[in-house]
């Protein structure tokens, strides 16, 4: 026996308690709040009118959006129902609380996967007998394509557009019809709702950061979901669909793929499905078989984080020419901007990160840790950091514009409707003052985040506490530097 | 279970078809009740006034409703008819009223510097 090997005695030892991690050493990031508790919010996600009548009132505004974008033509953005109502409010409702606080709530009430939801089901609310075979071809998607890679390239290449999306209706016209169309025909093709896990554009940044959020659906009680044999959450019953995002509810770790679909609450039959408050950031933990850390999601965090810069240089700056160039006012410079956009996003922004990744593990000391094991983990340290960066860049949104929205609300087509009696609401900046000092606050707030996941994740790839430490030291002067960074450009 | 389903696609025709119905029911009822003309502004690299030719009767009161659809202000003024409305800013439409005492062909045109082509920005009135 060698001396590393354990007595009988030691053995039959109980195994020291696994000490707790917490977040900024306060918070158990192994708490959570399960509001199922309540009954109300319980009969709630067990309604099959939830969250269908959210995607009905859903439907109905996009409708409006629909036809506010069409009719508006080419021309004023700021005064177009559409337009305000997608890339001010939408976004902004995004950043500020649909994503960061309830995940990919977003998903759940969005209306694009109706049309094909209801065409695969053939009943738009009911159960009854599940259709052996759904309509339309329900083939799998392929498994090469099972990442985010291409969610990735569709999202950067709808922001080559976005300086016509912003300000010219029908242009936003064409990519909201675009999106419901594919996820239609998708839907007429590939199973269940591999258009929302694969394709859409918005998904991807939706469940990268959703593993920041603060709410999480997740099984209960482990034991209850392995001795439950027939897993009618993945199969479904006649209490609701199988998982239309293709997830195993009871065993799923992680936010990223998880579209809120509240399916799985309808068809477990002994109720052991939460829906969970729990401090910021826990998924950023995770790290399993099933949901491992990957380069499709690092790049996802590069590509948002390049965006947010080209999007404050283009939108917030000061920059004219800048502005021209985003706008297309000349080909060549449309053109420069895609290359430059590009670039940035896919090679510069991971080329220096990746510099820092040598670094670190350079001064780790550890030459056994793969360079690709340290990038893809600390990858996820710039998940908080992107986020804290969007809801700055929402407030540079929100507060000189959102003004806008009362008169969109009662004039929606600029027919000269006066439905609200706001109509002629001028245009009023609000708090625009602070407006440098608020995104100095979330930026500085999501960075420290970023700095206590940092040190929980270097743990995890380093194996040492002392190279974790070391190893953490050129991570933590990057992510102090894209801070510096954005606070330069915001505050000045 | 068939009366909600039933319940449930009523409520998305009403959703989708219903709401654009209400629409353009509304729209239409409005401008059979208020209007008389609706034209368009926009700078003339985007379309300029829509339609370029108005055709009135004479004598008899016009609501002429503009909708500014663009992204600067715009005026309109129809100096045979001593019509002036100074600024109509981007996304909103106003109404003014006039009535023609003769007939004959006659100049409008926008009032606010628009564009480098706001020369351009002109229609023809035909009072008939």
């Amino acid at each position: 026996m060698s001396e590393s090997s354990p007595t009988q005695e030691q053995a039959a030892a109980p195994e020291p308690a696994k000490e707790k991690e917490r977040l900024f050493g306060l918070l158990d990031l192994d708490a959570r709040f399960d509001l199922t508790r309540f009954r109300l919010i319980r009969a709630l996600l067990k309604s099959r009118w939830m969250p269908l009548a959210l995607i009905l009132f859903n439907t109905f505004m996009f409708m409006i959006i629909l036809v506010a974008t069409l009719l508006g033509g080419f021309s004023a953005g700021n005064y177009n129902f559409g337009i305000m109502l997608v890339w001010i409010l939408w976004w902004v409702l995004l950043m500020f609380v649909l994503v960061p606080v309830f995940a990919r709530a977003w998903c759940l009430m969005c209306p694009f996967p109706i049309f094909s939801d209801w065409f695969q089901r053939r009943r738009l609310i009911n159960i009854g007998e599940e259709p052996k075979k759904p309509w339309g071809l329900n083939r799998r998607w392929p498994k090469w394509l099972k990442n985010m890679w291409l969610m990735n390239v569709l999202f950067l290449v709808t922001t080559f557009f976005s300086g016509f999306l912003t300000v010219r209706p029908f242009a936003t016209f064409v990519l909201l019809g675009s999106v419901i169309l594919a996820a239609f025909i998708v839907g007429l093709v590939y199973e269940k709702r591999s258009f929302c896990l694969y394709l859409c554009p918005v998904s991807g940044f939706q469940g990268l950061y959703s593993q920041f959020a603060a709410a999480e659906i997740r099984r209960k009680d482990d034991a209850i979901c392995k001795a439950h044999k027939k897993k009618t959450c993945f199969i479904g019953n006649e209490q609701g669909h199988g998982c239309p995002w293709l997830l195993m509810p009871f065993k799923f770790e992680k936010n990223t793929y998880c579209g809120m679909c509240l399916e799985c609450f309808k068809t477990c039959p002994h109720d052991n499905m939460a829906f969970n408050l729990r401090p910021f950031g826990a998924d950023l933990l995770v790290d399993t078989k099933l949901e491992s850390k990957g380069l499709d999601e690092a790049w996802k965090a590069f590509i948002m984080l390049g965006i947010a810069v080209v999007f404050y240089l283009g939108f917030q700056g000061p920059w004219g020419f800048m502005k021209d160039m985003i706008r297309g006012t000349t080909l060549p410079g449309f053109l420069s901007y895609i290359a430059f956009h590009t670039v940035f996003c896919l090679a510069v922004i991971p080329g220096v990160f990746l510099a820092f990744c040598w670094l670190s593990k350079l001064a780790s000391g550890n030459r056994e840790v793969p360079l690709k094991k340290v990038f893809t983990g600390f990858a996820y340290t710039l998940i908080p950091l992107g986020l804290g960066v969007w809801v700055a860049f929402s407030f540079g949104i929100i507060l000189p514009n959102g003004s806008y929205l009362l008169h969109i609300a009662s004039d929606p087509f600029s027919w000269g409707w006066n439905l609200f009696g706001t109509a002629n609401f001028p245009w009023t900046p609000v708090l625009t003052g602070y407006l440098p000092h608020l995104q100095g606050i979330a930026m500085l707030l999501f960075y420290l985040f970023s700095v206590d996941y940092g040190t929980k994740l270097a743990r995890r790839i380093y194996p040492e506490p002392a190279q974790a430490k070391r190893g953490f030291v050129p991570i933590l002067a990057a992510l102090t530097a894209v801070t510096f960074l954005f606070l330069w450009l915001y505050m000045g | 279970m068939k009366q909600r389903e039933t319940i449930a696609l009523g409520l998305m025709a009403l959703a989708t078809v219903g709401t654009l119905a209400a629409i353009f029911g509304y729209e239409r009822y409005r401008r059979a009740t208020q209007f008389d003309v609706v034209l368009i502004a926009r700078a003339p690299e985007y379309g300029n006034w829509d339609p370029r030719t108005i055709t009135v009767p004479r004598g008899q009161p016009v609501r002429l409703h503009i909708r500014n659809i663009d992204t600067v202000s715009h005026g309109f003024g129809l100096p045979a008819f001593d019509v002036a409305v100074r600024e109509i800013e981007a996304g909103t439409a106003t109404t003014t009223t006039f009535t023609p005492d003769r007939a004959g062909e006659f100049l409008f045109l926008c009032t606010v510097w628009c564009s480098e082509r706001h020369l351009e920005m002109t229609g023809k009135l035909v009072v008939q």
